[in-house]
């Protein structure tokens, strides 16, 4: 380990004091999404949203980290982390706020949302009692039409071993006794809420719209499940498994086959939350937590409907436009003429694109011209994640049966995306594509596109380089940021790039691309030195920085340290932070905003003033140990003098947004600021205004040039 | 209109490592590098040891090959050349090798001796262009270090004086410091050793005194980022000067502790303080670098700046010289063989690579004289066979060797040479011919006192005409003229007749 390093004024830089558990940080991000369900000044179905994001992100944390966390207690690891806890430590700490987080995403649920609903014109039948004879009749007979044909139910006795509860699923749980016999005990029967069905039923009703949810239905008609006992009593339960795939790469003959086969194997991981209703009877929870193995601490016994994920299809319910924001409609990118091809308009000049303000067709388009143009050789594509029936993916499988060298590194080990790309993989092979599943012992995260085109003057290569993944569903909900250039240096870096992806040897040098885990970690650290340098020489040092997660120990005392020095550094960090503001004598220079909007924030964007010759970098990576270290990611300049304008306006706009931005606080905390006097400003709202307004002109653009100048005959003066 | 550039892929099979860049030749000077891709594969260990390649490293490097394959043609390269270097070329059974990986990859590899792959990296230097005759006019090496050996090539006055091969190749000094288990922190002293003790040995009997100024670093392992540097703008770069080299391989090589780059930067610096050079170039080329501008050359693509066969017979007179033959009567001879050749083309139709093998075996012809005086051809024969002639490969060395044996010795035939040596029939019939035309040239010299200042060679009917003209007395040359242009007759069926101009 490195020799602890102090500041001038003797403080110790590793010190866990100035450090904040990334874990606890995480789950600040997930109560700031909370907080924007709470927000009164929302639009009540993008709140419904909000509080459906709470839950997914909370299950994704649970099988990740938590579970990691599980794994390193159980092995016996007792390492602490930056912020000196162990990770026994951090479980319990993680328990005590996930329960408060839960406890106060229900109480909006019950005591705001809900009734806010009702309100609009929306009731939600929260359980089945509270059915009329009538509805109750309607739903019977949904049941017996609908749903009864797919259930499965499972009654557990001594011949029949507890069954196996699926990951994620949503199940009832029942205590039942066999009829006729008022010997016996009563026994555990469960059925899983099919998945294949929505699970919001609506229901008939005279005026708005009413619904119920599918698990209510089935528990009022669980005694049609199991005919020859009585229903003691019934209760929806979820329970959540270690999703972490551990799989040995070397040993691994064919990654895709082991991965699918761990894929499997995560529906059996062990089971590390319980989330039933509060009203749930004390014997059924105890045949529960006995079978599942589960710990006090993870039973979380919540007051409504179990997985409000739910209501991300409620939003979706037709109506309530009102209640929505207005859908945004990306602009088309003005730097790309229609008229001409795709490739002629990057020949003109690097082109920026900001999604989801402007339009990622072209993206799409860039590929499917690709595949199709005769002078194309090869392209050239690293996949993360690709949405389902991506245009993409069927771009590149029609360039290969058109003759073109397509090679694809598809990253299996995409959490929760294994299974989709496997099925991405098989079928590009079978188009002829050569497909490479990822590094062994790196995940491929970087997002690069290379086209080789033979021109009329020689090899030419097209180049798109992006922050986000080559997927045309969440360009519409992420925030990102693509270039398209055919710079030679760019050109030449992004084939050495493919070269080593092949696995063929790292070129000893780089024009422009830096590439984690080689040594962009040092090239950041190299770069935040250098303002330290400026600042030390009383010249003028600054820094923003604009990522996902800010948690990798060496930056973080880099940016100490340069604060310390008086680099003014100002950090957009949407989820983990692990530095701490504020410190005297060590990051009073430093400020850290957290944008949670409408899209997610997404881009990573670097700035570095360099004594007034300002640097800007685009990157596929956060400054996360796992992005510098364990990835493969590039980082790349943008060097345009009207692109990095843009570039500036954007971090401008993101640091003076108080609508959406919440600042870290000295303590730990994050809050708002207070708005009051101050000019409202919200930098995604910003962004969208100034797409329209450059469409609308556009628009004109082109009516005023279809204005006819008749000839007149000169006025006479 | 211009015309589309050609796509032309070198592929170099060397000992530790695969290479294949692709180029683009646009015509005049414009030609650049596109991809180059690298795998590491050792062919090296198993060549030079057991002299045959493992089922498993066959498989890969087929694999690879496959795989380069498959990029040219994406490429959809107009041409390629794919060479194989030391490690092919000692392995017993390189022909099987070589067809299996035909078979296989559909390549066609061929094989460099180690005189024509250095001297394609030598081209490699100049193919750089930008500085390199400059830089030759003051007394220059080049040091070009392969896996198993290094080249020292020795210019002055933009002139080639000698090449050598060292076995100071970086993995051959890898292989030893791991045979002696050096700990990191005494390799460097150890690497000092090793090499300082053979670079005295080429100084003292090459170098002699003469000044060095430059050295050009041909390699693969430093000199790709020794190129990106620039000293001043008014040099080349890549040309940096011993301080900024020396502080450079302390603050980044050093650091980098692969042993390749730490052995290759030694060897650069042992070279610079041996020689006593203040500047080093490291133009950052490769041996594909120099196979595509040999390609590029030849196919007209585009036009060489510096004048190569200079260079190959430079050294062929630097050879004499060392045997003590007299610089004098082999430019004589060079001159005469090049007139009869020049003036006989219609009979013997042969191109311009023999015309230089004509002449290096002119420059050549009585080296054995050194060794003994009644065995001029046997002993001049084994000299050349045993000399490194940069830029002659070993079966082209054969054929000058032949020459230059039968120009004293009574011409063997096809038979019974070909029992004894691997000559083959087109081969045979080029010794035979410019044999023949040799000992013409001979016999216009044969006082060796160069009477022939001006010999103006016709082809009339079914005679050579020699006209010469000088006031000198003859009687000699004319006397075993007849005798010894038999062979001639023979081989061309046309009687050379010796005429005098008298100035009167």
């Amino acid at each position: 380990m490195a020799a602890n390093k102090t500041t001038k004024v003797g403080l110790n830089l590793r010190n866990p004091d100035y450090y904040l558990n990334r874990e606890l940080s995480w789950l600040s991000f997930d109560e700031r999404i909370l907080g924007e369900a709470k927000d009164k000044t929302i639009p009540l179905f993008e709140r419904l949203k909000f509080l459906s994001i709470v839950s997914s992100n909370l299950d994704e944390f649970y099988m990740v980290r938590v579970a990691s966390l599980k794994d390193m207690v159980d092995a016996g690891y007792t390492k602490k982390d930056i912020a000196g806890m162990t990770p026994k430590q951090q479980l319990a700490a993680i328990s005590v706020r996930t329960h408060e987080l839960v406890a106060s995403q229900y109480s909006t649920y019950n005591r705001t949302l809900i009734p806010a609903l009702t309100e609009v014109g929306l009731t939600v039948v929260r359980s089945h009692e509270e059915l009329t004879e009538k509805e109750g009749a309607f739903v019977d007979e949904y049941f017996e039409e609908n749903i009864y044909p797919v259930l499965t139910p499972m009654a557990v006795d001594s011949s029949r071993p507890f069954p196996l509860i699926r990951n994620k699923s949503l199940n009832i749980g029942a205590l039942v006794k066999r009829k006729g016999d008022k010997k016996t005990e009563t026994e555990f029967a469960t059925v899983q809420v099919p998945g294949v069905l929505n699970r919001v039923v609506p229901i008939p009703c005279e005026s708005g719209k009413k619904i119920i949810f599918l698990e209510e239905v089935i528990e009022r008609n669980i005694s049609k499940l199991f005919l020859n006992y009585d229903i003691i009593c019934a209760s929806p339960f979820r329970i959540m498994r270690n999703a972490d795939l551990s799989i040995d790469e070397d040993e691994a003959e064919d990654l895709l086959k082991e991965i699918e086969k761990q894929v499997k194997r995560r529906q059996w991981g062990k089971a590390i939350r319980l989330e039933v209703q509060d009203s749930i009877p004390k014997k059924l929870l105890k045949i529960l937590t006995e079978e599942l193995q589960i710990e006090d601490e993870d039973i979380f016994k919540i007051d409504g409907t179990v997985d409000l994920t739910v209501f991300m299809k409620v939003y979706g319910l037709e109506g309530f436009e009102e209640h929505k924001n207005g859908k945004f409609n990306p602009i088309p990118v003005s730097d790309i003429n229609p008229e001409e091809d795709i490739f002629a308009s990057i020949r003109k000049k690097d082109i920026l694109m900001h999604h989801p303000y402007e339009s990622f067709e072209p993206v799409v388009n860039f590929i499917k011209e690709a595949a199709k143009d005769e002078d194309v050789l090869a392209i050239k594509q690293t996949l993360y994640r690709v949405s389902g029936n991506s245009p993409i993916i069927a771009a590149l499988a029609e360039a290969a049966e058109n003759g073109k060298q397509v090679s694809v590194l598809v990253e299996l080990k995409a959490r929760f995306d294994e299974e989709n790309n496997i099925v991405w993989a098989r079928k590009l092979e079978k188009a002829g594509c050569h497909v490479i599943y990822g590094l062994v012992g790196l995940k491929t995260h970087s997002k690069i596109t290379l086209v080789v085109r033979r021109e009329e003057d020689g090899i030419r290569r097209y180049v798109h380089l992006a922050t986000g993944n080559y997927n045309d569903a969440t360009a519409k909900l992420y925030t990102d940021l693509g270039l398209f250039t055919c710079n030679e240096a760019i050109g030449e870096d992004a084939t050495a790039v493919f070269n080593m992806l092949s696995g063929y040897s790292e070129p000893e040098g780089w024009n422009k691309l830096s590439l984690a885990p080689l040594w962009m970690k040092d090239k950041f650290l190299a770069l935040i030195k250098r303002e330290t340098e400026y600042a030390v020489n009383g010249e003028e040092g600054r820094i923003i920085a604009k990522m996902n997660s800010l948690c990798d120990q060496d930056i973080i005392m880099a940016l100490y340290e340069a604060s310390n020095a008086g680099v003014k550094i100002d950090l957009i960090v949407r989820g983990i932070c692990c530095l701490k503001v504020g410190i005297p004598g060590l990051s009073e220079n430093i400020t850290v905003h957290s944008i949670v909007g409408n899209f997610l924030e997404h881009s990573r964007i670097y700035y570095f003033r360099n004594g007034g010759n300002e640097e800007y970098y685009l990157s596929s990576a956060d400054w996360m140990p796992r992005n510098l270290e364990r990835r493969v990611e590039i980082l790349f300049p943008v060097e345009a003098p009207d692109l990095t304008a843009r570039l500036w306006h954007i971090l401008d706009c993101e640091l003076k947004d108080n609508l959406k931005a919440y600042f870290l606080m000295p303590d730990g905390t994050y809050s708002k600021i207070d708005r009051r006097g101050k000019v409202i400003f919200g930098s995604q709202d910003a962004f969208c205004e100034e797409a329209k307004e450059k469409f609308k002109a556009s628009v004109k653009d082109v009516k005023n040039t279809r204005v006819f100048v008749p000839e007149t005959k000169p006025s006479e003066g | 209109m211009k015309k589309k550039p050609k796509l032309f892929a070198a592929i170099d099979v060397g000992s530790y490592e695969l290479s294949m860049k692709i180029y683009e030749i646009a015509g005049g000077k414009e030609w650049k590098q596109i991809d180059y891709i690298r795998h590491r594969i050792d062919l090296g260990t198993e060549s030079y040891s057991r002299g045959i390649l493992s089922y498993e490293r066959m498989e890969e490097l087929c694999h690879i090959l496959r795989e380069f394959k498959g990029i040219m043609d994406s490429y959809r390269v107009d041409d390629y050349k794919a060479y194989g270097t030391s490690a092919v070329r000692e392995l017993k059974n390189t022909m099987i090798v070589l067809d299996q990986i035909r078979t296989q990859t559909g390549l066609d590899i061929e094989v460099l001796s180690n005189s024509e792959q250095r001297y394609l990296d030598y081209k490699s230097v100049a193919s750089a262009g930008y500085g390199f005759e400059e830089i030759i006019e003051k007394g220059t090496v080049i040091l070009d270090i392969g896996g198993g050996s290094i080249q020292l090539s020795l210019f002055d006055k933009d002139t080639l004086i000698t090449t050598q091969n060292i076995r100071l190749g970086v993995f051959r000094l890898k292989d030893q410091l791991n045979e002696i288990g050096a700990k990191p922190s005494h390799t460097v002293s150890l690497l000092e050793e090793m090499i300082n003790d053979q670079l005295s040995v080429f100084k003292k009997l090459h170098v002699k005194d003469r000044e060095i100024h430059n050295i050009i670093v041909v390699d693969d392992y430093v000199s790709t980022t020794l190129c990106k540097y620039r000293e001043k703008d008014s040099n080349p770069a890549g040309y940096l000067s011993r301080n900024t080299f020396e502080k450079l391989m302390e603050e980044k090589f050093m650091k980098e502790m692969t042993g390749s780059v730490i052995i290759s930067s030694q060897l650069i610096k042992c070279t610079m303080e041996t020689l006593g050079a203040g500047y080093l170039w490291a133009p950052g080329v490769t041996l594909c670098d120099g196979i595509a501008y040999d390609y590029a050359v030849n196919n007209k693509l585009i036009s060489a700046k510096h004048d190569f066969e200079q260079d190959i017979a430079a050294c062929a007179k630097n050879i004499s010289n060392r045997y003590q033959g007299s610089r004098k009567r082999g430019e004589a001879l060079e001159k005469l063989a090049i007139s009869i050749f020049d003036a006989t083309k219609k009979l013997h139709g042969l191109g311009k690579r023999e015309r230089l093998f004509l002449r290096i075996a002119a420059i050549l012809q009585d080296c054995g004289r050194y060794v003994s005086l009644t065995q001029v051809g046997e002993c001049s024969y084994h000299i050349v066979m045993n000399t490194e002639i940069i830029g002659l490969s070993h079966a082209e060395r054969g054929m000058v060797a032949n020459i230059v044996k039968f120009n004293h010795e009574e011409f063997t035939y096809y038979n019974e040479l070909a029992n004894s040596t691997a000559i083959d029939r087109d081969e045979y019939l080029i010794i035979a011919k410019l044999t023949a035309i040799l000992r013409l040239a001979c016999a216009l010299d044969s006082s060796h006192k160069q009477k022939f200042t001006n010999v103006k060679v016709s082809l009339e009917d079914n005679n050579l005409i020699l006209r010469v003209d000088t006031d000198k007395n003859i009687e000699l040359e004319k006397g075993l003229f007849d005798s010894k242009v038999k062979f001639f007759e023979e081989v061309y069926n046309v009687q050379p007749v010796l005429k005098q101009k008298r100035r009167i």
